[in-house]
């Protein structure tokens, strides 16, 4: 995947392959679509979003043509309500190719997490084409590392940078985010010429809530057992561009698809070889292409059932109210609530890993942290002593990067994992 | 029942016969690894069956481990050297509560539950240094082999700092300490402390005694003492410690339902 463009991703072959003759099949374990059901291959929906890349392209390109303002964004935090409101279209530019590192390595350094640096190296290659159409890129005061690349990425780039308060449960850090969602949404006005007025606000909130409503309702599936699809393919429910009304009506037929429920005969018995230890996700976000570990987990005999990352479930949990007189304040508390790392104290993490666990009954937990993300890696010591001690589950944590060198490794301790797990649920 | 554990390591290949019902260990064979991994454990396999003049028919499962498991084609499974070790040494000393093994190519800290279940375990990662290749990259720049090395650190009257936390930079940093006239021995311990420091700075919480040293690199005078004084606690060098992984395989090979395999 050398290029973040149409078809670079889709001739993606499964890269890791069971690791053992006798390992337990990895498949999903309702093979709909196979079979009976017409047709081989995936089901339409999860066809339709492997190939979303493509049509965000479509997407953006005729937005564009239609005088709509690409508006880039590299964090959860970034409020899309506002420039979806602003008539814009809000697109991810996260990077999760291991291919951009050595260019954007000339100007940071090598150790820096791979996220900012990948991000930053579509940018020195000029190959990702949503960045190329950016007319305004949003992001936000998070981690240093994020911070100063986007000094570097503001020197050839229109950016603006709200500045997000980083004591969470201080009195005053709301109201001054709600402040600098304020500014953003002056500057959006000033830049391209827009009102954007109260009801515009409301109408994003509720195109938002939407889209997160139904992707919450997706990740939902996975607290069955088994769950009717593995995490891989969870994963690709997901559009870098929020708000395309075609992705909504997909995310609907998947819901649709997967919620019908396992037949009695489709369900494999506690004694087959298809139950897999459940594991729970936290951690860094697996963007777009950026998939590897995810991928290694589940081809060691374990399903993904629940990822508490911004790839995940923690940007999706929340939604903003749409009814308040004043929608600003609205969105800026959703967003605020976020539980990054970057936050001190992030109290609100560990309340929600307790209540992610307690929905979606992991075996075990592991945590990936992305090398030199300095803030997951420090915050692991409250998330290992929270599994181990009070949800009583074993605890891994994962510290890579995008290059696929230690896979082989990391597969043996997730195997180990795997196997810790299974016998701690032995009589 | 007669099972077999075969560990295939990234320096050297073992291969374990144990009968399940008399608990006891019947033949063992070592042999270098290679490029063709599978050939190697299939002849060395062979040679252990020879050996205890057992046939290959009265082998009732076989279970590979170790860094080249799924090479090994002829076992019925494969099973991490995580869950092999903490076996094989819970078999050999049933009160270990911490097992440190170090290996050819990396090390593990494994702490054990009442009853032997692995209860939490941390391995190197990326890097060499803290591994028996460490110690072959240091023994060849002293131009000695390496129970010589070994040796070595006990005339050490001031180990020294030897800080780099990479295989290749610690050779240029001993390289560096050569041209200074830092004594051989010194140098030998230096190494030796250097890799008790990162193999206990993995396990990052406090250790719970006894613990048992395993793998390859126990055979190392020298560095049960270095790992003692860093860790301030008595470590138990295991019997057979290059043998624990087979071992432990070949114990699980014997039980039913397997371990790692779902019940």
């Amino acid at each position: 995947m050398e290029d973040l463009n149409p078809s670079a991703h889709s001739d993606r072959s499964p890269v890791f392959p069971a690791t053992r003759p006798d390992a337990p099949d990895h498949s999903c374990p309702d093979e709909r679509g196979g079979g009976t059901d017409a047709g081989a291959g995936p089901p339409p929906p999860l066809r339709y979003f492997e190939q979303m890349i493509d049509h965000c392209c479509d997407y953006a390109e005729a937005a564009k043509a239609q005088g709509r303002p690409i508006v880039g964004i590299l964090c959860e935090y970034t409020p899309r309500e506002v420039i979806l409101a602003a008539g814009g279209v809000p697109v991810c530019l996260c990077g999760g190719s291991v291919a951009t590192i050595p260019a954007a390595e000339q100007y940071l350094p090598a150790n820096l997490c791979p996220l900012i640096k990948s991000t930053f190296g579509y940018h020195v290659k000029g190959s990702n084409p949503f960045l190329n159409w950016a007319d305004l890129v949003v992001a936000e005061t998070t981690c240093d590392g994020k911070k100063k690349m986007f000094e570097l990425l503001g020197a050839t780039m229109p950016m603006y940078v709200l500045e997000l308060p980083q004591k969470a449960e201080d009195p005053d850090a709301l109201a001054h985010w709600t402040d600098e969602v304020h500014k953003l949404k002056a500057r959006l006005e000033q830049q391209f010429q827009v009102r954007i007025t109260d009801d515009k606000l409301r109408q994003a909130i509720r195109l938002m809530n939407r889209e997160r409503g139904l992707r919450r309702q997706l990740a939902d599936l996975m607290t069955a057992d088994p769950p009717p699809l593995s995490g891989r393919q969870l994963l690709e429910f997901k559009s870098i561009i929020s708000g395309i009304d075609a992705d909504l009506r997909q995310y609907e037929s998947a819901l649709e698809f997967y919620g019908r429920g396992l037949t009695a005969s489709d369900r494999p018995t506690a004694d087959t070889k298809a139950a897999k230890v459940r594991v729970l996700m936290t951690g860094v976000p697996l963007v777009h292409g950026a998939e590897r570990v995810l991928e290694l987990i589940e081809s060691c005999g374990a399903v993904v059932v629940c990822m508490e990352n911004c790839t995940g479930l923690k940007p999706i949990l929340e939604d903003a109210a749409p009814d308040e007189p004043d929608p600003i304040p609205a969105i800026a508390r959703k967003y605020y609530h976020l539980p990054c790392s970057v936050m001190t104290v992030n109290r609100r993490r560990m309340d929600s890993l307790r209540t992610l666990a307690a929905r979606f009954r992991p075996h075990c937990v592991i945590e990936l942290v992305w090398q030199a993300c300095l803030t997951y890696d420090v915050e692991s010591f409250h998330v290992r002593a929270l599994v181990e001690n009070e949800l009583g589950l074993p605890y891994l944590k994962i510290t890579t990067d995008y290059s696929p060198s230690d896979s082989s490794r990391i597969t043996a301790r997730v195997e180990a994992l795997v196997e810790t797990a299974w016998a701690r649920r032995a009589p | 029942m007669i099972c077999a554990g075969i560990d295939a390591g990234s320096r050297s290949i073992k291969v374990l016969l144990f009968d399940t019902e008399r608990s006891q260990i019947l033949s063992s064979g070592i042999m270098d690894q290679g490029l063709a991994q599978q050939r190697l454990a299939a002849q060395l396999f062979e040679r252990t069956l020879r050996e205890a003049q057992v046939p290959r028919a009265q082998v009732a499962a076989v279970v590979a481990t170790g860094y080249g498991r799924s090479a090994v084609r002829f076992a019925d499974t494969t099973i991490t050297e995580i869950t092999c070790h903490a076996r094989g040494v819970h078999h050999l000393v049933p009160d270990a509560r911490t097992i440190i093994e170090i290996g050819g190519q990396d090390s593990k800290v494994i702490c054990l539950e009442d009853g032997g279940r692995v209860r939490d375990f941390a391995m190197n990662d990326r890097c060499a240094a803290g591994s028996g290749r460490f110690l072959e990259v240091v023994a060849s720049r002293l131009d000695v082999d390496l129970p010589t090395l070994g040796d070595l650190s006990r005339d050490s009257l001031n180990p020294a700092a030897i800080s780099s936390m990479c295989v290749v930079f610690a050779e240029t940093e001993i390289i560096g300490l050569l041209t200074e006239g830092t004594p051989a021995p010194d140098i030998a311990a230096g190494v030796q402390q250097a890799i008790a420091m990162r193999v206990v700075a993995l396990a990052g919480r406090a250790v719970a005694p006894p613990v048992c040293f395993t793998g390859g690199v126990a055979l190392q005078s020298g560095m049960v003492r270095a790992l003692s004084e860093v860790l301030s606690c008595p470590v138990r060098v295991a019997p057979l410690p290059q043998y624990t992984g087979a071992l432990g395989a070949a114990i699980l090979a014997g039980s039913r339902p397997r371990f790692g395999t779902p019940p």
